[in-house]
């Protein structure tokens, strides 16, 4: 009889927590980064479901770059704490390929050396992932040879290929030109489409209010606002916040 | 006639040069690996790490390459207890020595690249051994190349200090030559030696540099 209990109460737990992973990817808790006196975040909480579009929006040294990589480590916190469900892979601002490397090999070498994929499968999928963000033909390019928004998108397709739970996108379109912003923005949108659990930190407010579920509105290292785009674009509550959209 | 000295010395002219063309191997195969991970460490958030392989690198660079010939000629056979041939000792002080200056220029290299790098590849999930091997230290080759070569020249032209504990290298021979025939053309021909020498480094060099400047390409247009 005790066995079966036992058993009946491990399923039930399994069952709850199978729950509790699938409804949230990501419970970020009484997030505080200080450096030194100047305070980047001062408590902030944060979470993410999964399949769930999140973008953060707000104005530079609001904070959410630094809530974006306390995420996946790049930064660690003075205090709170982060419950992740899953991997994580970031796209940033400013590509970071590796530039002895070709495209095919910027997208092979961490599932190959990380996930121990074997090399012929890492190099099939990287040709599905370059064909995906359309760049088929730059396979043996070397980053310097191809354009900035086609970098960004050859980084988004090396994260896609460490096939993460959590994509990060950290103002993945600010350091392109405006004519090329389009190329890469589809290509989170394809991404999007396909339920791609996504945090994307991001000056686009076109993006954030056509493709998120959620966004959310930071300032001075706090969350001050957090809505479904309809909630956040047209019917802002703060003052900071009706200002900041009224800049764009 | 002027090639007259060459025809009578040209033996010991080779056999010299052998010597610095060995003296020289040795110390690259040594201290060019050396030199690593002395860089990683003096780079290195432990403390105790840090500290010694700065210490390292202070002491080395900091006396003269002869006194620490001297000092391992002495010190080893006599705290010790053995006694390495007259090429070790020379070579385990050249080998030490060179990789004090490695060591600088890989950590000086490594500290070039850009900090997005190393964000990359940790959001990737690489470990800090695959960052350093796979992602920083073949950026860092083309960099560093030229300071390098700056120290693998120099090193050709240092071998000549083994004369100093009694070495046959190139120079000693020189001397030798020279004080015994009183013809100091010789001078001449040795300077082409070295000239010869570093002109061969330098080829490799410049073959070195095209080969990690091929992802540098210029855009396509």
């Amino acid at each position: 009889m005790r066995s079966d209990n036992a058993e009946i109460r491990d399923e039930l737990q399994g069952s709850i927590s199978k729950i509790m992973d699938k409804d949230k990817i990501l419970e970020m808790k009484g997030i505080v980064k200080e450096y030194g006196e100047f305070k980047a975040l001062r408590g902030v909480d944060f979470s993410v479901e999964r399949g769930e579009i999140v973008t953060i929006i707000g104005p530079s040294g609001s904070g959410k770059s630094t809530l974006l990589r306390c995420i996946n480590g790049l930064t660690v916190p003075t205090s709170g704490t982060i419950d992740l469900h899953g991997r994580t892979s970031m796209v940033f601002q400013h590509f970071n390929l590796f530039p002895h490397m070709t495209c095919l090999e910027n997208i092979t070498y961490a599932p190959i050396k990380v996930l121990k994929v074997p090399k012929v499968d890492a190099e099939a999928n990287a040709k599905e992932l370059l064909d995906m963000v359309g760049l088929s033909d730059k396979a043996s390019a070397y980053p310097a040879q191809i354009s900035g928004g086609q970098k960004q998108r050859v980084a988004i397709a090396r994260s896609l290929a460490m096939k993460p739970d959590l994509m990060l996108f950290d103002e993945p379109t600010s350091a392109l030109d405006p004519e090329i912003i389009g190329s890469v923005l589809n290509v989170m949108k394809g991404l999007a489409s396909e339920h791609m659990t996504m945090v994307v930190v991001t000056h686009e407010m076109s993006f954030a209010r056509d493709v998120s579920d959620r966004t959310v509105f930071m300032a001075d290292g706090e969350k001050l606002e957090e809505g479904t785009p309809a909630q956040i674009f047209e019917n802002p509550k703060s003052e900071r916040l009706q200002t900041f959209l009224a800049s764009f | 006639m002027i090639l007259e000295p060459l025809i009578e010395n040209w033996q010991l002219l080779l056999e010299g040069t052998w010597m610095v063309i060995k003296l020289f191997t040795v110390t690259l195969l040594f201290a060019l690996p050396l030199g690593l991970p002395i860089a990683l460490g003096a780079n290195s958030r432990i403390f105790p790490l840090r500290f010694i392989c700065q210490t390292y690198v202070w002491i080395f660079r900091g006396t003269p390459l002869l006194m620490q010939m001297f000092f391992f000629y002495f010190f080893i056979p006599i705290n010790i207890g053995v006694a390495p041939t007259l090429f070790t000792t020379i070579a385990f002080t050249f080998a030490l020595n060179y990789a004090a200056y490695f060591a600088e220029i890989y950590r000086g290299g490594i500290n070039s690249i850009d900090r997005g790098q190393f964000e990359a590849a940790h959001s990737l999930g690489l470990s800090k051994w695959q960052t350093t091997r796979d992602i920083v230290l073949p950026q860092t080759m083309k960099a560093i190349l030229p300071s390098i070569f700056n120290e693998v020249i120099t090193l050709v032209k240092d071998t000549a200090l083994a004369q100093t504990l009694g070495m046959m290298e190139l120079m000693k021979v020189t001397y030798g030559i020279v004080n015994r025939t009183s013809v100091t053309t010789i001078f001449l021909y040795t300077a082409i030696i070295y000239l010869g020498l570093n002109l061969l480094i330098t080829l490799v060099a410049s073959k070195l540099e095209g080969h990690f400047k091929r992802y540098d390409a210029k855009e396509e247009f």
